[in-house]
């Protein structure tokens, strides 16, 4: 490459990064000055900013036009997601218009004896709006009814149960077919005390209304949504609701912000040891059991140093979990190495026995005697994580995160055993052929990888619960799989791929909780990004396979490819 | 009339190689025509459409002068056209005749009728001279065997027209005078035959017309009488070759290895190398010769470290050098090209510097203070790059965009750049094209008069003569005779040594070993 193209390159990765940070940090504080330096630690918060566009600059310079292909599939699952919550959200507006009803004029007054009426007073009556696969479906209902001068009535129309969603709207009309008085809701007091038809406030109620004189009257009745709007853009709004708390929601408060960058932090821990043992070819899932025991050995550390100060028992307790992990991992590397155990049934199985291992040792050590909850209790304030922003859990974890990518860039980019790992992962019998030690290797990078994991299990206790919990990781140490995917193993770029999937993962739950997205629909969405980003990431792996697979063969078209690269 | 033509055919694949580039091509009924040309010439892939396996992106084939559209192999069988392929399609736990009747079985009830498949095998074992024994399982049968099933199998599904993959290469010299011959049968039959290669030798002795390719294009077709070995190599490559290494003749010097009553037997205790003794000097190539499967592979692995004895001893100036792994040989000056470069010899997703390292990168001035020196490795990729001439257009890209060439430089270079005092090449120019050939030929000679010991093992007996100063052969894991090449060694009189014909005796191979 070069060099123009190679400082383009840092250029645009400099912009992309100072463009999020700014955007990110303009819509914490809705643009305005007065309103950032108003919050505690809003220095920090830019500082978190800045290292967020850090990680933006990294994955533009490292995957060069592979970040495209990054963002393109990021867009496309976000506009499949689009399309079911629309679809979804389609059908959900066509609830409000369908279903069974009932209508009724209340009234105390003596009803009029008129022939060729409708309705008497207190009667119920009703039917079926839209109800699908009729011939000629009902949208709409007139009612007349005959009533006197002065007659004071409420014109009710409800849904005939709770099952039925339909929300009617009701409105009164004299005989030249002017409208007297309409209504679309009722009140909670209408609902709950004063008419017992009625199911919910989406009921419509013309309550107490004084007919102006003797006549004949119209009550009529249809679904509120025909009347507002189509349903079509009222379930483009709901979605778009919807996705404005998906792509906004975790940035647009202090506190969202927070949620947002302890969850990557964890998951960006563990994406770093997954890219580990992976840039090594070894399929180990161990990071979930090397994530319990740091935590094991972490909270365990904690609860036992009530007096040590801040200073002396975090690092501690870092290394403490670190070493955890490192154990946890040797065991798996050991068995493959020296007995080839497969490492994807020994880590499974070992995590099994962490899990195991961290609850028994949970419930009958740890947790207070009088306690009814399995836990341990909050840990000694000296032994919790620093907080660098306030009303969040941010804590000086992100300076530990930023500081562990480095240290794995130096090990898998900078070392010998590093460069053992890439070859192995790369070829392990060229390795052997080259005097690699591809046991040993095998071995740390599993048991290197373990550390990380073991890190994360620390932030978790010591970071978030500040306390032991059962279900600590809630299986979270698997979607560091698909971070470390994303990333494509770099390890560079997985503080990138662990910010953008913890930003869908926690938007995800403000989708849910603001826009009243139903919980299987966000966990919907997101299972299309996940299946989307690592689909495309398998491509890329499997391409580089099925390439090699050609070479194999014959080698043609490698060849001509060499002619196009000189 | 041509039996077979193609007409201003493109093939450009998906990743815009352009593989065939407005080839017209013709074979003569009854013909049979070589088909040279370097690796990456589009040979294959001319005949990959012939064939069916691939589609042209334009262009017409005809087919009797008639114009047809070959959608798969299954539509060019039905046209008359078989295609022996380099890596066998066999079921290796099948009998010769269930192979050769396979997906044309005649059936009896709802079983096979293995004593008609038995018969037709027989007899068209006869009918065109190529013996086999169509009871034998192909596991149990000699390569030149398999080969011959191959054939069968495709005039067994009523080939007229045969392409023949580069079959030579896994043959010893007399297995290709029987291809030959078997191969002027058919044609007298009335076949005719395609032939793809790139040795020239064969293409004077065996065919009536040739076509040249080279840079997806077709340089020329000549009658095979009025061309020689110079010419064709000369529209190969598009200059000059010298076919002949320049092989100064040097006093050897003192042993470099020794290796002493080796023996090794793999897991199922099949013994592969049989009380082997011999010493490698300096100044010296010793080639080694033999069929492939004698136990060649398994030696070069031995003496390298990577597999360890069962009983036996090498040494490196009184230095025992094995069972302690490949890095511990390695240390000891050892350099080795492997015989699968794919496999051992590179890592092809790593870049180029990464693979020129792996024997040294632990090591001062790629290692210091237990971190990797960047930029020694980028200085040692780029000093390589230069002085071996790979062309590629910067250390970072990865192996797998060179070609096959050009990643065999990647080997040589990294394992001459050793400063070796012994250098094991296994296959060294197995798959590389001409003007390759000639750079890692010329590259081994000018070391081993600078001193180098070489212990040369290649399938390729030519190649084995060209280049040694001392000749092994190699059969079933033994060393059956040792002789000092000159003149007076024949190609023919080594053959039977590679079959097991003949052997020396003890004090004969004493005399040169």
């Amino acid at each position: 490459m070069t060099a123009f193209r190679t400082h383009l390159l840092l250029i645009l990765g400099g912009l992309s990064g100072l463009a999020v940070t700014l955007f990110i940090t303009n819509t914490m504080f809705d643009g305005s000055i007065e309103k950032m330096s108003a919050t505690p630690t809003w220095q920090n918060v830019v500082l978190v900013n800045v290292l967020i566009g850090a990680c933006i600059f990294l994955f533009v310079v490292e995957l060069r036009r592979g970040a495209i292909r990054v963002l393109l599939t990021v867009v496309v699952a976000l506009i499949l997601g689009f399309l079911v919550t629309f679809v979804f959200n389609l059908d959900s507006s066509l609830r409000f218009t369908r279903g069974e009803f009932r209508v009724q004029v209340v009234s105390e007054a003596e009803a009029l004896d008129v022939d060729g009426v409708d309705l008497e007073y207190n009667r119920v009556r009703g039917g079926h709006f839209n109800k699908p696969n009729v011939v000629e479906p009902v949208s709409e209902v007139a009612w007349s009814f005959a009533g006197g001068e002065g007659d004071v009535v409420s014109l009710l129309a409800y849904a005939k149960n709770k099952r039925s969603s339909v929300d009617p709207l009701v409105e009164l009309r004299d005989e030249s077919g002017a409208v007297l008085a309409s209504a679309t809701s009722a009140t909670v007091a209408q609902v709950e005390e004063r008419f017992d038809d009625l199911v919910r406030v989406t009921d419509a109620v013309i309550a107490d209304f004084q007919l102006p004189a003797d006549g004949t009257y119209t009550l009529y009745a249809r679904p509120e949504e025909l009347a507002t709007g189509t349903i079509m853009t009222e379930a483009f709004q709901q979605t778009n609701v919807a996705f404005e708390a998906l792509l906004l929601g975790p940035i647009q408060r202090v506190n969202r912000w927070g949620a947002w960058i302890q969850d990557a932090i964890t998951l960006i821990l563990i994406g770093l040891s997954f890219a580990i043992v992976f840039r090594a070819e070894q399929f180990s899932l161990g990071a979930e059991g090397q994530l319990y025991f740091g935590a094991l050995v972490s909270g365990a550390i904690a609860l036992n140093s009530p007096n040590v100060p801040s200073i002396l028992i975090i690092p501690i307790i870092l290394l403490a979990s670190g070493t955890a992990g490192f154990i946890y991992g040797l065991i798996p590397g050991a068995l493959k190495a020296y007995l080839g155990a497969n490492e994807l049934v020994s880590t499974l199985m070992l995590n099994v026995i962490a899990t195991g291992f961290f609850d028994m040792v949970l419930y009958f050590q740890l947790r207070p005697i009088d306690s009814a909850y399995v836990a341990t209790g909050k840990f000694p304030a000296n032994t919790v994580l620093p907080v660098i922003v306030e009303r969040t859990q941010v804590t000086i974890a992100v300076f530990l995160v930023a500081i562990v990518v480095f240290f794995c860039w130096l090990l898998i980019r900078r070392t010998p055993l590093g460069y053992e790992i890439r070859i192995i992962g790369s070829n392990l019998k060229f390795a052997d052929y080259g005097g690699v030690n591809s046991r040993r290797t095998i071995m740390l990078s599993m048991a290197l990888s373990g550390v990380v994991a073991g890190f994360a299990g620390m932030h978790l206790a010591n970071g978030i619960y500040r306390e032991l919990i059962l279900d600590l990781s809630l299986a979270l140490a698997f979607e560091g799989v698909v971070v470390a995917l994303l990333a494509r193993l770099n390890v560079l770029v997985v503080p990138f791929a662990g910010l953008l999937y913890s930003y869908l993962r926690v938007g995800a739950q403000f989708m849910e909780r603001d826009a009243n997205a139903s919980f299987e629909l966000v966990r919907m969405i997101q299972a299309i990004i996940i299946l989307l980003i690592t689909a495309e990431a398998l491509v890329t792996i499997f391409q580089g396979r099925q390439k090699r697979a050609d070479i194999d063969e014959k080698g043609h078209a490698v060849e001509a490819l060499e002619a196009g690269d000189v | 009339m041509p039996i077979i033509e193609t007409q201003a055919i493109h093939k450009i694949y998906p990743n815009g190689v352009h593989a065939n580039d407005d080839i017209n091509f013709e074979v003569e009924h009854g013909e049979i025509h070589a088909l040279v040309g370097e690796n990456g010439a589009g040979k294959t892939t001319l005949m990959k459409l012939i064939f069916g396996m691939e589609h042209p992106t334009s262009g017409r084939i005809l087919f009797r002068g008639e114009e047809v559209e070959i959608e798969n192999p299954q539509d060019a069988i039905e046209h008359g056209i078989g295609m022996v392929h380099q890596n066998f399609m066999l079921v290796n736990s099948f009998s010769v005749a269930q192979n050769i009747i396979l997906n044309r079985e005649t059936m009896q009830g709802i079983s096979i009728d293995m004593q008609q498949a038995i018969d037709d095998t027989a007899a068209l074992s006869q009918e065109y001279g190529l013996a086999v024994n169509p009871t034998a399982k192909i596991e149990d049968i000699p390569v030149g065997m398999r080969q011959r099933v191959e054939i069968l199998k495709a005039l067994y599904r009523g080939a007229e027209i045969l392409i023949l993959d580069e079959p030579t290469a896994v043959l010893t010299p007399s297995e290709t005078q029987d291809l030959f011959a078997a191969v002027r049968n058919l044609v007298e039959g009335g076949k005719t035959v395609i032939f793809i290669t790139h040795k020239l030798k064969e293409v004077i002795a065996i065919s009536d017309r040739v076509t040249v390719m080279r840079d997806a294009r077709v340089i020329g077709t000549v009658k095979t009488a009025e061309t020689d070995e110079r010419e064709l190599a000369r529209m190969m490559v598009g200059r000059e070759v010298f076919m002949q290494v320049d092989r100064p003749p040097v006093e050897r010097g003192g042993s470099v290895l020794e290796v002493s009553d080796l023996t090794y037997a793999d897991d199922s205790g099949h013994q592969l190398l049989k009380h082997i003794s011999f010493h490698v000097y300096e100044n010296e190539i010793l080639g080694i010769a033999g069929v492939e499967g004698n136990g060649q592979t398994e030696l070069a692995e031995v003496l390298t470290g990577l597999r360890p004895p069962t009983t036996g001893e090498a040494f490196i100036n009184e230095e025992q050098i094995l069972g302690r792994g490949p890095r511990s040989v390695r240390e000891h000056q050892v350099a080795h090209i492997p015989e699968d470069r794919l496999t051992n010899g590179v890592a092809l997703a790593s870049t180029i510097d990464d693979n020129l390292i792996i024997d040294r990168y632990y090591r001062e001035p790629f290692t210091r203070r237990g971190l990797l020196d960047i930029n020694a490795i980028e200085d040692n990729g780029r000093e390589l790059i230069r002085e071996f001439n790979i062309i590629a257009p910067s250390g970072a890209i990865p192996v797998n965009a060179l070609s096959g060439g050009n990643m065999q430089k990647v080997v040589v270079a990294r394992e001459l750049s050793s400063s070796p005092k012994l250098l094991i090449a296994a296959q060294p120019t197995r798959g590389v094209d001409i003007g390759a050939i000639e750079f890692i030929h010329q590259e081994l000679v000018d070391q081993r008069t600078n001193g180098l010991a070489i212990l040369l093992i290649s399938a390729d007996l030519q190649e084995v003569m060209k280049l040694s100063d001392r000749i092994m052969v190699m059969y079933e894991g033994e060393i059956v005779g040792v002789f000092p090449n000159d003149d007076s060694l024949t190609e023919e009189r080594i053959g039977y040594y590679m079959l097991g014909a003949e052997r020396q005796d003890a004090a004969e191979m004493e005399r040169y070993a």
